[in-house]
């Protein structure tokens, strides 16, 4: 048997270079995630030095049966789920079409490519600005151009199917850049000497990209697809620097935020519920766990299908 | 030879992460326990939330108090008011700050609430985040009854509060009320009658700052309280089920607030923000401005020679009923009981509490002081003194929702349309009863 680092005590230099990553993956993310689980079952106020007890299952019990707010819980859920289909139908075909069409062979691509990706490399806060001033009701530009046709809106301040609509567009618009860049990546792993192939046999630019594009592109659509689901399932920060906690606009990630800070009626002086925030937390992370575990059996499948 | 190399290296590599990660890199020359000693350099950590004339003040307060006490400098945080409380959180539980500007001490659990949960100043207090202030000698400075109702928890004093508020009332623009012959309204018919006078003249009635949600709703808080004086009672009654928001009483102020809804505030008032809606009134583009006192000293910073008067929100057509501001005690200074910082910090509320130093506080500022040698300058204080006997603190001090109770279990006009999805105040007044009826049959 081969020993890459020797044998006797030398052995044990790959985990020892591997300590220092499992050191700051347990302290940055599974020891809080484990406490999370943990405060799920507590009244943690999430304030150092409070009393904290162990309550059991309350907070599940009443974030999922007590009363009217349960209701308003599952609403949100439902919006969550909502706005994770559109986010990442859209996103997903949005970020392929842009990174075909910037694929090709164009002049000032490297520019379009920047402009695509700009809006990432944005802060939430930065990117709510924006938008805050782009759909300002009193004479900002989209107010001006419904102007134009004889209508107007509240946008972010009116209807609450309107501003939900509204953070599903920005939510793209600021994440697109990253799908695109993805599956430009994946395009640019493909051999040139397929498409002359195809091209050579005689198939037409539909054919070309449903025959040869597509199937290659498998690793980055899987790629794609985890993380737009994923990170539509978790989306909270826009809604925050959007909306703020408005009724009928919220999704679970943000009411999670709300409840554990204290900002779940607006007001200064509500109470602070980190053992519930978990609870919520960890139902949410249930969500997340079920469908990206879904949809990750079915897109490994579907890329051993493909690539073999 | 090389296996002994790769040993060696990864066990350094190992070692080194592991010691960066666990050493303090506080290297500041702040002293981490105990009081600081006499002389030595101190930074004090001020959190404040964002009020134009407030912050102003605090920055110039803050240069003249470096002045004075040279080894003392000033970080003053500003953040949003709907953060103040998360970032008070963050920051305390940090041990990050030294002095905090609270909101809201006064709406403690009421006796007949079951199962709530405490505000989160009697949380930090009870988590023993906040520093016990009884017997300071500045406590001296300001009114015994402000100390106890906003200021006192189990016998202690945990908080200094700086003034109370209105949020009930209007500004008004005294110009263009005499140029479109309208007088000022007493009551809700000649309120309806004024908007309709200035929107035929093409002036928008009423605006507020929606951007920040609240500003919307609490500008309306006034036609509450002229359907409800007693808000204490409301409160109360709305718990025990002797009053409902459905009932007919409340059906008044639901078709009230639709109206002020729909009618009265301008088109986009949802995009202003809060500190932009002093200067919108100011700028002549509406006639009036349903909102706090506080908003006074940036009404009068945007436009200095502009003339404006301020009423009690007319939601009643009896005008014996219309004659209260509600309101409430407004900030406070709290002082963070693991402060390294302990002297300077004391000497900082010292030094605010100075008489000379508050009256500048509440002038800039547009409060009504807390302190009895205090008096109103200002042009806001002149305006709501003959209010001052029927001034009543406003529902929101009391109000907390059971759990279980449903997010529309509020008397908010920002459900109506434009702002939200309502239109019928019938519809509207049945989804809020039954919202927090469902709270209230879960807690029995």
């Amino acid at each position: 048997m081969m020993y890459h680092f020797g044998r006797g005590r030398s052995r044990w230099v790959p985990y020892l270079l591997l300590l220092p990553g499992i050191f700051f993956y347990v302290l940055i993310a599974l020891g809080p995630s484990m406490a999370t689980a943990v405060y799920s079952f507590t009244d943690a106020t999430g304030l150092k030095g409070a009393p904290i007890h162990w309550i059991g299952l309350d907070n599940y019990k009443e974030f999922l049966f007590m009363g009217q707010a349960s209701k308003d819980n599952f609403a949100a859920l439902e919006r969550t789920l909502v706005f994770c289909f559109f986010v990442t139908t859209i996103q997903f075909g949005l970020g392929l079409l842009v990174a075909v069409i910037i694929n090709q062979k164009l002049k000032g691509r490297n520019i379009f490519r920047t402009l695509y990706f700009m809006p990432v490399i944005l802060g939430a806060v930065i990117q709510g600005l924006i938008w805050s001033l782009f759909l300002f009701p009193l004479g900002g530009p989209m107010a001006r151009v419904l102007e134009f046709f004889g209508t107007r809106s509240e946008f972010l301040g009116g209807q609450p199917s309107e501003a939900f609509a509204w953070v599903i567009a920005i939510q793209i618009w600021a994440n697109m850049g990253t799908t695109m860049i993805i599956f430009l990546s994946g395009l640019q792993t493909i051999p040139t000497e397929l498409y002359e192939a195809a091209r050579i046999d005689g198939a037409n630019s539909w054919q070309v990209f449903k025959n040869v594009t597509w199937p290659l592109l498998t690793p980055s659509v899987n790629t794609n697809l985890t993380l737009n689901i994923i990170g539509s399932l978790q989306a909270w920060q826009l809604f925050l620097v959007l909306l703020g906690y408005r009724n009928g606009t919220q999704v679970l990630g943000y009411l999670i935020y709300a409840t554990g800070f204290g900002q779940t009626s607006g007001s200064v002086t509500s109470s602070f519920r980190q053992g519930y925030a978990a609870a919520a937390s960890i139902i949410l992370f249930l969500l997340v766990l079920v469908i990206g575990m879904a949809v990750q059996n079915i897109l490994r499948r579907r890329e051993v299908r493909i690539m073999g | 030879m090389f296996r002994k190399t790769y040993l060696i290296m990864a066990v350094l590599v190992a070692l080194s992460m592991i010691f960066a990660a666990c050493t303090s890199t506080d290297t500041g020359s702040e002293s981490t326990e105990g009081q600081p000693a006499e002389a030595e350099n101190v930074t004090l950590r001020v959190l404040v939330h964002q009020n134009p004339p407030m912050v102003a003040f605090m920055e110039s307060f803050n240069q003249s108090f470096h002045e004075k006490y040279p080894n003392i400098t000033v970080d003053m945080s500003i953040v949003n008011a709907n953060d103040l409380s998360t970032v008070t959180q963050t920051r305390l539980t940090a041990n990050d700050v030294d002095v905090v500007d609270m909101f809201g001490f006064a709406n403690a659990a009421q006796p007949y609430m079951k199962q709530v949960d405490a505000p989160n100043w009697q949380q930090l207090i009870d988590a023993g985040l906040l520093m016990d202030l009884t017997g300071q000698p500045f406590i001296q400075n300001y009114d015994s009854a402000a100390i106890q109702d906003a200021g006192t928890y189990n016998g202690k004093v945990y908080e200094i509060n700086l003034g109370r508020v209105s949020y009930s009332g209007i500004y008004y623009n005294k110009d263009m009320f005499t140029a479109n012959n309208v007088t000022v309204p007493t009551t809700w018919s000649e309120l309806v009658a004024a908007c309709e006078t200035f929107k035929a003249a093409g002036i928008p009635c009423m605006t507020a700052g929606g951007k920040d949600g609240w500003p919307i709703f609490v500008g309306a808080y006034g036609l509450l309280g002229a359907i409800y004086p007693d808000q204490a009672a409301l409160v109360e009654g709305l718990w025990s089920g002797t009053i409902r928001w459905n009932d007919e009483t409340s059906l008044v102020m639901w078709e009230r607030m639709q109206v002020y809804a729909r009618d009265m505030m301008e088109d986009g008032a949802s995009g202003i923000a809060g500190d932009a809606a002093p200067g919108r009134f100011a700028s002549g583009a509406v006639a009036m401005f349903p909102g706090g006192t506080w908003y006074a000293p940036a009404i009068d910073a945007a436009e200095p020679a502009f003339e404006w008067g301020y009423i009690p929100f007319p939601g009643s057509d009896n005008p014996e009923d219309n004659q209260y501001l509600f309101g409430k005690y407004d900030q406070g200074w709290a002082i963070a009981a693991n402060t390294p910082n302990g002297d300077a910090v004391l000497l900082y509320l010292t030094e605010f509490s100075d008489p000379a130093n508050y009256q500048a506080f509440v002038d800039a500022v547009g409060f009504i002081p807390t302190q009895p040698t205090a008096t109103l300058n200002t042009t806001i204080g002149t305006e709501v003194a003959p209010y001052l006997a029927n001034f009543r603190v406003g529902y929101e001090q009391y109000w907390i929702a059971p759990k279980g109770a449903g997010q529309f279990a509020n008397p908010w006009a920002s459900y109506f349309m434009p702002f939200g999805t309502d239109d019928d105040p019938q519809t509207l007044a049945d989804k809020v009863q039954a919202d927090l009826q469902s709270g209230l049959d879960a807690v029995k």
